[in-house]
């Protein structure tokens, strides 16, 4: 045997896979991935894939129509207005919470996070419930409300309330850690260098926590546009009025318009699949500039 | 006076970080508050910068009142431990942050924001690193930037807060020399926190020992080496051997007798006797009252481990001596003290 | 003995001044502006979209009287209608657990083509839309659906509307809980102790017991309880496999749902509430367990 073929075998002895004590041998590795790979597939990939396939079922130009079609333009267009209105409303709520529980010490700091973090464990339904419950007919303040000329239920408002209910704590409970993390250093030293609060929080703190704004901004609209429970209870379902994009599939569901249905899901569907490409880029990136911070 | 501290104080809760604390810093100084952690001294400093508000106390700094003003107000440069750098900026705009934050009237041109920031960097010797990111430099060369952004806004104190305290031992040994010759150039006056003896003594004009809350002893580093004023200072600076003793009639009596010294007066009963290495001469003695315990040889300098009647003492002394005394472990020898202090229990 | 004369503090001076320590204060100061600013907006923000509405349900079932309440919940409809939701979510969250500790595993140990493409993957019920994952999921098992037909067709299985359809759409929903949950604890896990464990001569099957499955168990029950709690509030990807069949296949939230259609708002009030307090308790226990889990293999 040649001398340097030796040697290059004695290498591949002296530098072993760098697990090789800590893992199974291959046909373990190979089930075990099958096997999540192919409950991955049943579970995640197919109902997606089932999404585009029945709206193509009859072609592009039946996927085209459904589409155009007034009623489902309304609803693209009110979903729009709803997000367009909640995100920012959310957006500043979250900057302005995790300024004060992250920057601060208080008494009943862990209360406030807690709270902040309710309406994730709180049913999509009972979100619209309680609105219904306020502000609709039967509701505490309906009787008012119709008084003076005012619809908040089965109306624009109430989907926009509902819709603001389930996605408040998408921003805040990203920046909280975020900026907890960072401390407040760097503040601190802008102001000792002759900087104002607003420059302070303009100049440092925004460009410290940007790309964490940017993921929850993301996820806020990605769930402001899809949800269907919360906005299901409040919106009354009046076609062209009042029925966002979810909204809109279920009814076309239910009338057995599968084609328009599912066209307006895949929609939605593209809307989740961006997300998830813009999150995991964001991850990618947000995350070597998070290691960075870690010196 | 540059700043005068008088009667600080300051609590967080139950715990007491300054209690009564008075303080003047002279012009163009470089000041040491040496301590350990929780002694205080990282909230002096604080205070000093505006970062915290006392309970207690005034602050002048100049001569003006200074403890209404906000931080932006002072005029204070504020090197801070991890160095708070803006990770988002670059090595040229983290030092032109404290002049372009100006309001619009007080703002340099930028042609002279440019200039002054790259006067700076030249002085940091940094200017090759303008364009880089916070995280792309090393730990000195971000103290560094620290340091000019602080100088940037021309302060009238400089503060520093464990400067060196991130730092490997070698890059700080460096680091600390070019800091001490830089005061010496640019004369600002100058505060820094360090928890780190050998930097204090080694780099200021004054130490300033803090321990509790309060000031144990403020002098040259000379001074609070050789002449601890309490027992406290004795321990925290250099090593030192801690006897117990019982004094009778201006004689501290230690081990049973075996050593005795005379004291200056005033501590009766039992107390402690603080005797430096260096102060403990060994001479090889056969049928003595101490044994060489053991001999450990640290670069030029022995360390020498005695047992004294079960008392175990270290004495220090240069490798040529010891070769001269020809000792070695197991020997049997006397000790004497050159220069103890004894405080009362 | 000491030095310069001023300068020199004399050790052990007692303080003129004792102060008692001041009252724990309601938050520490900082020179950072905009607290007052940014907390009241956040409470009030916090209290109008939130507390509020959550307070008029509490008040709206209150209305109904102790003995209305009870008898509003406990029919025999929304009796089953607790058992379908909590039956299904439990039985979901728990095919989740293993099915993610599996995936999670396989990201976080192996290497494989395309690993990336499936740990985005891994969020897409997060992302998608719960009545798109409603649809597709009753169109994929409708009798005559990609996998309804051939389950039906070899095994006489029905999988739409049935219980097990719910079953399916709450695992959709709450895999990535599990996934996300176990997934940094694992990747952090220290690989010194299982180094340790083989050179004793642990076997891989004892190092997986009896190193990494401790170690692990807190985030894997956090998981199992996150996902958990989500199925039993889910709605969209529910109702249109369900076949929504009273005593049946009717989950919680479509009770509700039906109860404010038939304008009985005390009512769905009362079934919200208590589905609200049971889920509460249920997270209570879940936390006080995970707890006792966390401080028995604390280090």
């Amino acid at each position: 045997m040649p001398a340097d073929t030796i040697t290059s075998t004695s290498t591949n002895i002296a530098v072993p896979p760098v697990r090789s004590v800590l893992s199974e041998p291959g046909w373990v590795r190979f089930l075990l991935i099958a096997g999540a790979l192919l409950f991955l597939a049943l579970f995640l990939l197919l109902p997606l894939v089932a999404v585009f396939a029945e709206a193509l079922r009859h072609g592009f130009d039946a996927y085209w129509a459904a589409l155009t079609e007034p009623d489902a333009v309304a609803a693209i267009e009110l979903t729009l207005i709803v997000a367009v209105i909640s995100v920012p409303a959310n957006l500043l709520f979250g900057v302005a919470a995790s300024w004060c529980v992250a920057k601060f010490d208080f008494r009943g700091k862990n209360l406030l996070i807690t709270l902040i973090d309710l309406p994730f464990s709180v049913s999509p339904v009972i979100s619209g419930l309680i609105y219904v419950l306020l502000f609709g007919l039967n509701g505490l303040f309906g009787a008012y409300l119709r008084d003076m000329g005012i619809q908040i239920i089965f109306a624009v408002p109430g989907l926009v309330l509902a819709t603001i209910f389930v996605t408040f704590p998408f921003v805040a409970r990203e920046l909280i850690p975020l900026m907890q993390e960072q401390g407040s250093d760097e503040e601190e030293a802008a102001l000792v260098l002759g900087a104002s609060g607003w420059q302070t929080f303009w100049r440092v703190t925004i460009p410290n926590i940007k790309w964490g704004l940017l993921y929850g901004v993301l996820l806020c609209n990605a769930r402001a546009m899809g949800e269907f429970g919360a906005v299901s209870v409040v919106s009354g379902h009046i076609r062209g009025e009042t029925n966002t994009m979810p909204l809109h599939v279920e009814i076309l569901y239910n009338e057995y318009n599968f084609v328009a249905a599912f066209a307006v899901a895949s929609l939605l569907a593209m809307l989740a699949l961006v997300t998830l490409v813009v999150k995991t880029a964001l991850e990618w990136r947000f995350g070597e500039e998070l290691a960075a911070t870690r010196h | 006076m540059a700043i005068q501290v008088s009667g600080i104080t300051k609590r967080f809760n139950d715990f007491t970080a300054l209690d009564s604390v008075d303080l003047e810093v002279r012009s163009g100084e470089l000041l040491a508050l040496l301590g350990p952690s929780g002694s205080g001294k990282t909230t002096l400093l604080r205070i000093m910068a505006g970062l915290e508000s006392p309970d207690a106390g005034g602050l002048l700094l100049n001569g003006e009142e200074a403890l209404g003003l906000k931080p932006r107000d002072r005029q204070v440069g504020f090197v801070f431990q991890h160095y708070a750098l803006f990770r988002h900026m670059t090595v040229f705009d983290n030092v032109a942050f404290g002049l372009k934050v100006r309001p619009r009237g007080q703002r340099p041109s930028s042609a002279e924001i440019r200039r002054r920031v790259t006067e700076l960097l030249d002085l940091v010797q940094l200017s090759p690193f303008a364009g880089r990111y916070p995280a792309q430099l090393s730990g000195g060369q971000r103290q560094r930037v620290a340091l000019a952004r602080a100088l940037a806004i021309e302060p009238k104190v400089l503060l520093l807060d464990e400067p060196f305290g991130a730092l490997d031992a070698k890059v700080r040994k460096e680091l600390r020399r070019w800091l001490r010759k830089l005061h010496e150039d640019i004369h600002v006056t100058s505060v820094f926190v360090t928890h780190d003896q050998e930097e204090a003594l080694e780099l200021a004009d004054r130490v300033v020992v803090m321990n509790q809350g309060r000031i144990e002893q403020i002098g040259s580093p000379a001074e609070v080496y050789d002449h601890p004023a309490s027992a406290f200072v004795y321990e925290f600076l250099g090593q030192v051997n801690r006897l117990d003793c019982t004094v009778e009639g201006g004689i501290a009596h230690i081990g049973d007798g075996a050593l005795a010294i005379a004291t200056d007066g005033g501590v009766q009963g039992r107390a402690v006797a603080y005797v430096r290495p260096h102060d403990l001469g060994v001479t090889p003695a056969v049928g003595g009252p101490a044994r060489i315990s053991g001999i450990h040889v640290v670069g030029p300098d022995a360390r020498i481990d005695i047992d004294l009647a079960g008392l175990a003492l270290e004495a220090e002394m240069d490798r040529e001596r010891l070769a001269t005394l020809g000792i070695v472990a197991g020997d049997r020898c006397a000790v004497h003290i050159d220069r103890a202090r004894v405080f009362a229990r | 003995m000491v030095a310069a004369g001023s300068d020199a503090v004399p050790a052990g001076r007692e303080s003129a001044v004792t102060v008692r320590a001041s009252l724990p204060l309601f938050r520490k100061p900082s020179v950072l502006p905009g607290f007052g600013l940014t907390l009241g907006f956040t409470v009030s923000y916090l209290s109008i979209i939130v507390l509020v509405p959550l307070a008029a349900l509490i008040v709206k079932s209150s209305g109904l009287g102790w003995s209305g309440f009870w008898t509003a919940v406990t029919t025999p409809r929304v009796l089953a209608a607790f058992q379908v939701s909590f039956g299904l979510s439990f039985a979901a969250a728990l095919t989740n657990a293993i099915f993610g500790l599996l995936v999670t595993w396989v990201l976080v140990r192996y290497d494989f083509p395309g690993k990336r493409l499936v740990d985005a993957l891994v969020d897409l019920p997060f992302a998608l839309p719960t009545a798109v994952a409603g649809i597709a999921l009753s169109a994929l098992y409708a009798p005559n659906g990609w996998l309804g037909k051939p389950l039906n067709e070899l095994f006489g299985m029905k999988v739409a509307f049935t219980p097990l359809g719910i079953a399916i759409a709450l695992t959709f929903i709450g895999l990535p809980f599990v996934v996300r949950t176990v997934q940094p604890i694992l990747q952090d896990l220290p690989p010194e102790e299982e180094e340790a464990a083989a050179s004793l001569g642990a076997s891989r099957l004892q190092i997986f017991g009896g190193i990494i499955l401790p170690a692990i168990l807190p985030a894997l029950v956090t998981g199992f309880a996150l996902s958990f709690a989500r199925g039993i509030g889910e709605y969209g990807s529910v109702i249109f496999i369900a076949g929504n069949m009273p005593g049946l296949t009717e989950i919680l939230p479509l009770l509700i749902v039906i109860k404010l259609e038939q304008y009985d708002y005390a009512g769905a009030a009362a079934v919200g509430t208590a589905m609200l307090a049971v889920s509460f308790v249920m997270l209570l226990i879940l936390n006080l367990l995970q707890q006792w889990m966390r401080s028995r293999h604390a280090r």
